[in-house]
């Protein structure tokens, strides 16, 4: 659509402002935007001049510093000064003759596009793309990959072209709750339609006067939940080949030994030996200089019966390397005898 | 030789025995290598009588095999004892080395030098992801002994914190002050004292851990009835019992210097800077007060007691509060840890292993994950790629087209 729709906006400009819009255009404008009654597009044809504003007529000629906003509900463009007036004592209905749709004042913003079709389908597609962010490597194959692009698009299609909206709406709300609760399974989640509450709470709950978003969103999620309890349902939309997600693991805790330990396996360190260091251990310079008789032991007893963990038939089996091959090659199976250097 | 420091009991790294095995695989390598490594005249010094040409012949095959896997790159730096290459296999020139070309000296005319020597001997057998890797070890035609380090691209550890361009916060200093410990603590477990521990000795590697490196100066623990020299470790990180002529001393002297290490780099200053080895033990005094024979059992016996600290004024310790004035990043167990680490009497001083049962590491902040790490240059490094980045297709900004969208992004508000 937009491409159809940036070059009738920005090529034939001057036959948009003489007549309005072109054929191709105006049928997309009517189906997409909310110009139902006959009437409306001529009219609109000719205040749509940028120049003046639909509410209060004020034009661009009179006041220089003018702002258009529009407001992503119904995309009806009105002056700042409209919008100040009408909404700054909380929602209000679009003043635009029979647009019904109620606005608030924050959520009015300036167009980024001047064509308003391409500003809503921009719109839309960025919050399609915000539930439905799979990569193709959660895919199985590229073939679901491109299944879940087409149903995607599908998705795009119908909330731009205006069909099947609530269904469509809700089924894309229940996708991204279930992905929230798939990423944080411990967040605690509003728990639709609790038992016997239910039929009391309906009761009023259509009655709702200034809808917050939230409000909206469990009234819809919980209308949707209770006609079909499907898994599908449940979750908005099912795609074949997704994988599930992986969840990360906690971090462990922090080990201060890098997971190293040296342990002697082949023999144990007793406190105390008789041996001739037993004499010296109490004179001064031993003890004032911070030598340890235990560390003594140990470091002999390693020097002595550390040997017993290697085990060469098992490391000659590991090695497989060249570098051994040298040795016993050239050696010819006589003890290649090198003295130690050190 | 005698000791074979890292071999047994068997280091359990993490994981399963699969790295064991790759371990032991790397050890036996080593000693393969530094067999063949010492000049081909002193392996044939050795041979058995019966064939001194073929023994001498399988020496010089061997060094060619693991000469022949490294190529010179260009040169990295030049010291008094050697000349740093930059190297790389030859059959995989991504894979960097720094090769440690030592220079024969007028005093050593027949041998190696004692610190090649110590740092082959030390090095070849000791593997943790903190301390250097000593990847092979040949000599060339002229006899000069080629240590293949590997190669560290991040530079000192004293460099980082000696720029100030670079923040780092407490996590950080956990970090690495966790690295260095750990480092230690293997050094120690095999009974080899390092003895130059330094921030100058700290280099960063490419994931940004720490590596200890310079062994020059290691030694294994001695024997009770053998003398050590007391004239070792720069300085500024000296224990006081070198000053005062200790000739018995174990892993404790590494310890002081570990905690001037993590002293210094919390305070990005020398925590105990002095100009002469006779004024440092003032420099000491001034922080840790006088010691009596009370809290350092013996003391009045060290050799240097009587001309270095008879008579001295008595003096109390700095209180802590001039410890936490003094060292904010570290809270309260770093602190505590360093304090433990900077105690007086060695037989108090905290061991390696003792360090790493501290609270400190325990307690919040968690210490930082290595990738993210500062490291030096890569804030430069960043900026100067940001205003290329920036001046990409010689783009001029107009600010009449600055606030329209170029480009329809749905994924945008992702």
């Amino acid at each position: 659509m937009s491409r159809v729709a940036r070059p009738s906006g920005a090529s034939n400009r001057k036959a948009v402002e003489d007549s309005g819009a072109s054929n191709l255009s105006h049928s997309l404008h009517s189906m997409s935007l909310q110009h139902q009654s006959p009437s409306k597009p001529a009219r609109a044809a000719a205040d749509s001049s940028p120049e003046v504003c639909q509410v209060c007529k004020s034009s661009r000629y009179l006041n220089q510093h003018m702002r258009f906003l529009v407001n992503p509900e119904c995309y009806h463009k009105m002056c700042e000064s409209c919008v100040d007036r009408i909404f700054s004592h909380g929602p209000a209905p679009c003043p635009i003759a029979g647009c019904k749709k109620t606005l608030r004042k924050a959520r009015f913003r300036m167009q980024t596009f001047e064509d308003l079709k391409v500003e809503r389908e921009v719109d839309i597609r960025r919050r399609v793309a915000k539930v439905m962010n799979k990569q193709e490597v959660d895919f199985e194959s590229l073939r679901d990959y491109n299944d879940y692009l087409e149903t995607v698009e599908e998705i795009t299609w119908n909330l731009i072209l205006k069909i099947d909206v609530e269904q469509t709406e809700r089924r894309l709300r229940a996708f991204e709750e279930a992905q929230k609760a798939e990423l944080n399974p411990n967040a605690p989640r509003r728990v639709m339609n609790a038992g016997p509450d239910t039929s009391t709470l309906s009761d009023t709950s259509h009655v709702i006067l200034k809808k917050g978003g939230t409000q909206r969103r469990t009234q819809t999620a919980s209308s949707g939940n209770t006609p079909d309890p499907s898994g599908a349902e449940e979750r908005g939309f099912s795609f074949k080949g997704l994988k599930k997600r992986k969840v990360p693991e906690p971090e462990k805790a922090f080990d201060p030994w890098g997971g190293y330990s040296v342990d002697a396996l082949y023999y144990s360190v007793k406190d105390e030996y008789d041996h001739k260091f037993f004499a010296v251990k109490h004179e001064a310079k031993f003890y004032a200089s911070g030598y340890k008789a235990p560390e003594y032991y140990s470091h002999a007893l390693r020097d002595a019966f550390g040997g017993l963990g290697v085990f060469l038939n098992e490391e000659m089996a590991d090695l497989k390397l060249n570098a051994i091959d040298v040795p016993l090659a050239v050696g010819g199976g006589r003890d290649v005898e090198m003295n130690d250097v050190f | 030789m005698g000791m074979s420091p890292a071999v047994s009991p068997r280091p359990n790294p993490p994981g399963s025995s699969a790295p064991v095995n790759a371990a032991k695989a790397k050890s036996l390598v080593h000693l393969v290598h530094n067999k063949t490594a010492p000049s081909p005249s002193l392996a044939s010094a050795a041979t058995t009588p019966g064939g001194p040409d073929a023994d001498e012949g399988l020496a010089e095959e061997m060094n060619d095999k693991v000469a022949n896997q490294f190529a010179f790159g260009p040169r990295l730096g030049e010291g008094t004892y050697a000349t740093v290459f930059r190297g790389h296999y030859r059959d995989d020139p991504s894979k960097l080395v720094a090769i440690k070309k030592m220079k024969k000296n007028a005093e050593w005319q027949d041998g190696i030098n004692l610190d090649s020597l110590r740092e082959m001997k030390y090095l070849a057998e000791l593997h943790h992801p903190y301390l250097i890797e000593l990847i092979a070890v040949f000599t060339t035609k002229d006899e000069n002994i080629n240590l293949v380090l590997e190669h560290l691209p991040g530079g000192e550890l004293q460099d980082l914190w000696q720029d100030k361009t670079i923040a780092y916060g407490g996590a950080d200093v956990k970090a690495w002050a966790n690295m260095l410990c750990q480092a230690v603590w293997w050094l120690h477990e095999n009974f080899v004292l390092h003895r130059d521990i330094k921030s100058n000795n700290i280099i960063i590697a490419a994931d940004n851990s720490l590596k200890l490196a310079d062994f020059g100066l290691a030694r294994t623990f001695a024997n009770p009835e053998a003398d050590m020299t007391y004239n070792v470790i720069t300085r500024f990180y000296r224990p006081p019992e070198l000053f005062l002529g200790s000739t018995h001393y174990g892993g404790c002297v590494d310890m002081w210097s570990v905690g001037c290490v993590i002293a210094e780099v919390a305070i990005r200053e020398f925590f105990l800077p002095s100009a002469t080895d006779l004024a440092h033990l003032g420099v000491i005094t001034e922080v840790f007060g006088v010691p009596t024979e009370q809290d350092w059992p013996g003391l009045s016996k060290l050799r240097f007691w009587k001309e270095q600290m008879e008579g001295l004024p008595p003096k109390r310790p700095q209180p802590l509060s001039w410890w936490k004035q003094r060292m904010p990043l570290i809270g309260d167990a770093g602190i505590d840890l360093v304090r433990g680490l900077l105690t007086m009497d060695p037989s108090k001083r905290l061991s390696a292993r003792q360090a790493l049962d501290h609270h400190y590491w325990t307690s919040l902040p968690r210490p930082q994950r290595k990738e993210l790490l500062p490291k030096k240059g890569g804030k430069e490094g960043e900026k100067a790629m940001g205003e290329q980045l920036k001046r990409v297709g010689g783009e001029i900004e107009s600010g009449r087209t600055d606030k329209v969208a170029r480009k329809l992004d749905f994924g945008a508000a992702r």
